[in-house]
């Protein structure tokens, strides 16, 4: 089991979900209103008057052998719509209930 | 779920809910009734108070000026004029706007029980008269006819009065002109003498005869009959077979002393139309009633009506007070078609999206719309201030839209989906998208508040536009985003044709952004030299305003002319109709091409004539009515045709005075006239100094006609009586009175019964008895003793001058000098002249002129005017202060306040235009609407500043990114506004200085703020930079102090301790 934190522009959402959905990865949870910048690149998200568009995150939990499958459809996102803003990051989880 | 998130998840919710509101809106709509204006409720009452015997002076010392006192300590009064004449006193008390009538004639009610008690014993109670617009006639009908004439009246009363009047809606229908029939019995005062007859005793003789008298019941066998006598008249020729005397045993028959005439009465107003004989029928409405309703019911009557009629009698229309109505309302409807045509292809031009431009095509109507359902809820109407707001709005419901259609668009480029995108751009512009629509709030919410004239005009345009607007930002809220989110999409290459023709477009507006970009880059490195331009811009924009000349209300052409001519008094009606058909002739010749029907009548009319007795007559009097042919198809104005009109009666030294006015004073927008009061006790004092104004103003350039209020002396005879020698022949002053108006005026005998019908019969000397002093002089007085007496042996005739009607205004004696303004020349240039006249005159004591009329109108509104502007500037800029949260960048944006007034006055100027009430709420509107342009820049730069650019460069790049919305809310606002600057229908005189200074005030003031705000801005944040610099610097000295001093500090605290 994996985790992923991914982090989006709010307009990416229900693609996200969807992908999520058909990939078979039934649980995460999402916090909607999220603040934060690019290492990089990219446009701030502060919900602000300068930076009024905001970012979600999305943290999953995923078996292992789904973890490239969703990071690959999540870059082919990121690739196909660059200015809107989406990260990813994994890590493994120790323990579970 | 926010508003926007759920409408653009629940489209079809969302979708329905307009539909809804078109639905109802258009249901509306066709329950709207049409009018020429808003109801305005009447503000004036008239207090009638009849003291019968009384002459002018005795009516104004004794119940006028009681009265007044009394009344002046009503609420909310504005002037108290009167009128005392011989017999009766008419207060009319002109309240101010915007209070109930019922109220106020409550109150008037109440002070005049007070003062009932303390008028003089013969004087009857005050009554009260509530003068209201339905009293203005709503059509003219003319009639014509040939043989008919005789029996004119009862034709008309039976087929067509009659069934008009049943019409709903109709109040009163009257005749004028067609004199009704009577039967007189002419005497020949010398048979009466020789058979010791008197018109007295022929009168009763007749009337004893005229009657039918029951008998009781009788019962004859099982049977009961009524008994009666049946004596009246079968036929007036019956009379004449009457045994008035007998006289040595041979019976006197009526036939030997008089001959009975059965034909109309001697006296009445005649009509003429188009030269010929006939009459005029005026159509009144009943309060509340509909015009253009009544007008369309009674054209529809007519013909039928008209096939009932004898064929030599003719019904023609000589004034439909619908035409007006129905064409001022349609070319307003195509103001706003093309208005709106406009403003799509605007969207299209700078959005080159045939999608964005159809969502925001669907949005403009949908405001519209929904204002119809505010008209229907409040008993609105269609009405040239309804239908304007419509006008004005349509440039201003679109900016919204583009504004939160914009940030969509630039979402989906950055490539979010249309319905995320959707979501989340709305939620990025609402809060600056309402802030905006609160500006215009700002601007048209005090309009509500006004009062006075002006506040019943602006009234219904003030909630128009707030509920228009606050539609329009519910709309692009809601509805907007849910069309984007499903009509909208990343947009591939456009199609082949698309690209030819946009793609021109496209690079003109690159090279402008370009241009632009580049000048803003110059202009905030050279701040002096740009503040200074504009500053001289300002100044000589100033300069341009000094030439504009200043009007009330501007005058519009008119289809209807009247005019009132008034010959020496006293001209008998033979004369004056010689007079009226050589004018009518002169002008019908003269107009043939333009002219539909001219109009006049002459004579005294009748009592019971409601609309004539509302109207000055009498055989002096000339009355024109003149019907122009429709605007467009004819080759002559209104305002040309007036002072042609003018020229010919001034041409005519037989004419007394006369009054010609465009549109018959009864609708907005006829000339307008400037009034010189001149208060003063002295009749001749006055007299003078009005005669002098008078001929001073008429030698005035723009004065059309100038006229004095005072009637002249009228001169009459008067039979006065030695009451000594009446009271030796057994008579009183009353009976020989009674005998005189009984042989000159006649006495009623009796009436005259035929087919339901009941006419007069009166006995009356023959008119060939009564020409001359003499047979005055001759006429036999009967006393109690056996002998008759002459008038000439008991008093004698004398000629005498009867005092004018006294008018006072706010309890002061009162004469005005009237001048209506000929077309084209300004209230303002004729005002001004009036006032160099009236200070080189020499006033006698106690004798003072004021300006009153249209000139004291406009003070007044101006004044209004002036605090309303103050009052929107001050919520203009607190509304932008709570946006920006600052006090300084409202500032700024306020400077283009300044530019958009120089541009309505340079506009006002190149159009030779004059300020006037229109053209002032024009430049209160551009308050609103130019600092919706400085928002948007200054918004945008202060956002990059945020993000970190420099002063300089903010400004650049945000002046550059809101070129192309500034520009297109403004082309939108300016385009909309064109068909009605140049709109040529009928009414367009009145918004076409609206139009024209909306236009004026935003193009300038657009250029100036997309040049001076960012300049400005600059200068501002670079004080701010340089505040905030020394401030660093006095800091960083402090800093340096404390390191340099902090042991000795410590030093000295320890040392303390």
């Amino acid at each position: 089991m994996k985790a992923i934190l991914i982090t989006f522009d709010q307009s990416y959402t229900e693609r996200i979900i969807d992908m999520l959905t058909t990939n078979n990865c039934r649980g995460f949870s999402m916090v909607e209103q999220l603040q934060g910048r690019g290492s990089k690149t990219g446009q701030p998200h502060y919900g602000n008057h300068a930076w009024p568009s905001m970012c979600s995150g999305i943290i999953t939990m995923v078996d292992d052998d789904k973890v490239d499958i969703v990071l690959e459809k999540l870059h082919a996102m990121d690739i196909a719509t660059e200015k809107l803003g989406l990260r990813a990051f994994t890590w493994n989880v120790e323990k579970s209930i | 779920m926010s508003l926007y998130e759920s409408s653009v998840k629940r489209p079809i919710f969302t979708a329905l809910c307009f539909v809804a509101v078109v639905v109802f809106g258009l249901f509306s709509y066709s329950k709207l009734p049409i009018d020429q204006l808003p109801d305005i409720e009447s503000n004036t009452i008239m207090v009638f108070t009849y003291y019968n015997g009384a002459n002018a002076s005795d009516i104004e010392n004794n119940v006028t000026r009681p009265l007044e006192n009394t009344l002046n300590s009503c609420t909310h009064i504005k002037h108290i004029t009167s009128k005392s004449s011989e017999n009766v006193s008419v207060i009319t008390l002109e309240f101010e706007y915007g209070h109930s009538i019922d109220d106020l004639t409550n109150d008037v009610r109440d002070k005049l029980s007070m003062i009932t008690n303390s008028l003089p014993d013969g004087a009857g109670s005050p009554i009260i008269f509530k003068f209201d617009t339905s009293m203005m006639p709503i059509m003219l009908l003319s009639v014509q006819a040939g043989e008919s004439q005789a029996a004119l009246y009862k034709i008309l009363d039976e087929n067509v009065v009659n069934p008009l009047a049943r019409i709903p809606g109709v109040g009163t229908v009257s005749v004028t002109g067609a004199p009704q029939r009577e039967i007189y019995v002419y005497c020949d005062p010398a048979k009466l003498e020789a058979y010791n007859l008197t018109i007295e005793a022929i009168a009763a003789m007749i009337g004893q005869e005229n009657r039918s008298i029951p008998g009781g019941n009788l019962d004859v066998g099982n049977e009961t009959y009524a008994l009666r006598v049946d004596g009246e008249f079968r036929d007036p020729r019956d009379m004449s077979s009457l045994v008035v005397a007998s006289i040595g045993g041979r019976n006197v028959y009526l036939s030997d002393v008089a001959e009975i005439a059965d034909r109309t009465q001697e006296r009445a107003q005649e009509s003429y139309n188009n030269g010929v004989q006939g009459a005029m029928m005026v159509i009144q409405k009943q309060t509340g009633a509909n015009t253009v309703e009544i007008c369309r019911k009674v054209n529809e009557a007519l013909p039928a009506l008209q096939k009932n009629l004898p064929s030599d009698i003719k019904i023609g229309m000589i004034h439909d007070g619908s035409e007006d109505i129905i064409q001022t309302v349609n070319s307003l409807a195509e103001t706003i078609a093309y208005a709106l045509l406009f403003v799509v292809l605007v969207v299209y031009l700078f959005t080159g999206r045939w999608r964005a431009t159809v969502v925001v095509a669907i949005t403009i109507p949908l405001s519209l719309i929904a204002s119809f359902i505010y008209l229907f809820v409040t008993d609105g109407s269609l009405n040239i201030i309804s239908l304007s707001s419509l006008t004005i709005a349509i440039g201003m419901v679109v900016d919204d839209t583009i504004v939160v259609l914009e940030n969509i668009t630039t979402h989906i480029e950055r490539g979010a989906n249309p319905k995320q995108a959707a979501i989340h751009a709305t939620n990025e512009v609402a809060v600056s998208v309402m802030a905006s629509t609160m500006t215009i709030f700002a601007v048209f919410f005090p309009l509500t508040m006004m009062s006075g004239m002006a506040g019943v005009m602006f009234k219904q345009l003030g909630w128009m536009m707030c509920i228009i607007i606050a539609i329009s930002l519910i709309v692009s809220l809601t509805l907007t985003p849910m069309l984007c989110s499903r009509m909208l999409k990343l947009e591939k290459k456009g199609s082949r044709i698309h690209t030819i023709i946009y793609r021109p477009i496209q690079k003109a507006l690159d090279g402008l952004d370009h241009a632009y970009s580049r000048l803003i880059n110059k202009a905030v490195r050279h701040r002096k030299t740009v503040v200074a331009l504009c500053l001289l811009l300002f100044v000589a924009s100033l300069f341009s305003a000094s030439d504009l000349k200043s009007e009330f209300f501007p005058s519009d052409e008119q289809s209807r002319i009247s005019a009132t001519i008034y010959m020496p008094i006293n001209t008998n009606t033979d004369r004056s109709r010689g007079v009226a058909q050589e004018l009518s002739d002169l002008w019908m010749k003269r107009y043939a091409d333009d002219m539909v029907t001219c109009n006049y009548r002459v004579g005294a009319a009748d009592e019971n004539n409601t609309f004539a007795s509302m109207q000055t007559n009498g055989t002096h009097v000339i009355s024109f009515t003149i019907s122009l042919k429709e605007l467009g198809e004819r080759s002559i104005s209104s305002d040309d045709v007036v002072a042609q009109m003018r020229a010919d009666l001034n041409a005519r030294p037989e004419i007394e005075r006369f009054m010609v006015v465009a549109g018959g004073g009864m609708s907005m927008g006829s000339q307008s006239s400037a009034g010189f009061e001149i208060y003063g006790y002295d009749f001749n004092e006055t007299d003078e100094v009005a005669a002098t104004l008078l001929a001073a103003m008429k030698n005035v350039e723009g004065v059309g006609e100038a006229y004095i209020s005072r009637d002249n002396y009228q001169p009459e005879y008067e039979v006065v009586f030695d009451r000594e020698k009446l009271a030796q022949h057994g008579l009183n002053l009353s009976t020989a009175a009674t005998y005189l108006r009984n042989r000159i005026y006649g006495a009623t005998a009796s009436y005259f019964r035929e087919d339901g019908e009941e006419y007069y019969i009166k006995v009356r000397y023959a008119p060939e008895y009564r020409t001359q002093l003499e047979d005055i002089e001759n006429i036999l007085l009967y006393g109690s003793g056996t002998n008759a007496v002459r008038v000439r042996d008991v008093g004698h005739l004398e000629e005498v001058f009867t005092p004018p009607t006294i008018q006072r205004k706010d309890r002061q004696r009162i004469n005005t000098v009237t001048c209506v303004i000929a077309g084209g020349a300004a209230l303002s240039d004729v005002v001004e002249a009036g006032q160099k006249i009236i200070e080189g005159m020499d006033l006698p004591e106690g004798v003072n002129v004021q300006i009153s009329g249209d000139y004291e109108d406009q003070q007044e509104s101006f004044a209004d005017m002036a605090t309303l502007a103050l009052l929107i500037i001050m919520l203009v800029f607190i509304v932008m202060a709570a946006q920006f949260e600052s006090l300084s960048l409202p500032f700024i944006i306020m400077f283009s306040i300044p530019f958009a007034f120089s541009g309505v006055l340079i506009a006002l100027w190149l159009t030779g235009t004059s300020i006037n009430l229109m053209s002032v709420l024009g430049g209160i509107m551009l308050i609103g609407i130019v600092v919706k342009n400085g928002i948007v820049l200054i918004d945008y730069t202060g956002l990059c500043r945020e993000r970190g650019m420099s002063a300089v460069t903010a400004t650049v790049t945000a002046a550059r990114s809101r070129l192309r919305p500034v520009l297109m809310t403004t082309l939108t606002t300016i385009l909309g506004m064109i068909p009605m600057a140049l709109s040529q229908g009928q009414g367009s005189a009145m918004w076409r200085p609206l139009g024209i200074s909306v236009i004026g005030g935003l193009t300038v003031s657009t250029i100036l703020t997309l040049l001076l705000v960012p300049t400005l801005y600059c200068v501002f944040q670079s004080t701010g930079i340089k505040k905030a610099r020394r401030k660093h610097r006095k800091q960083l000295e402090l800093a340096k102090f404390w390191a340099e001093n902090k042991d000795q500090f410590i030093h000295d605290k320890t040392a303390r301790i």
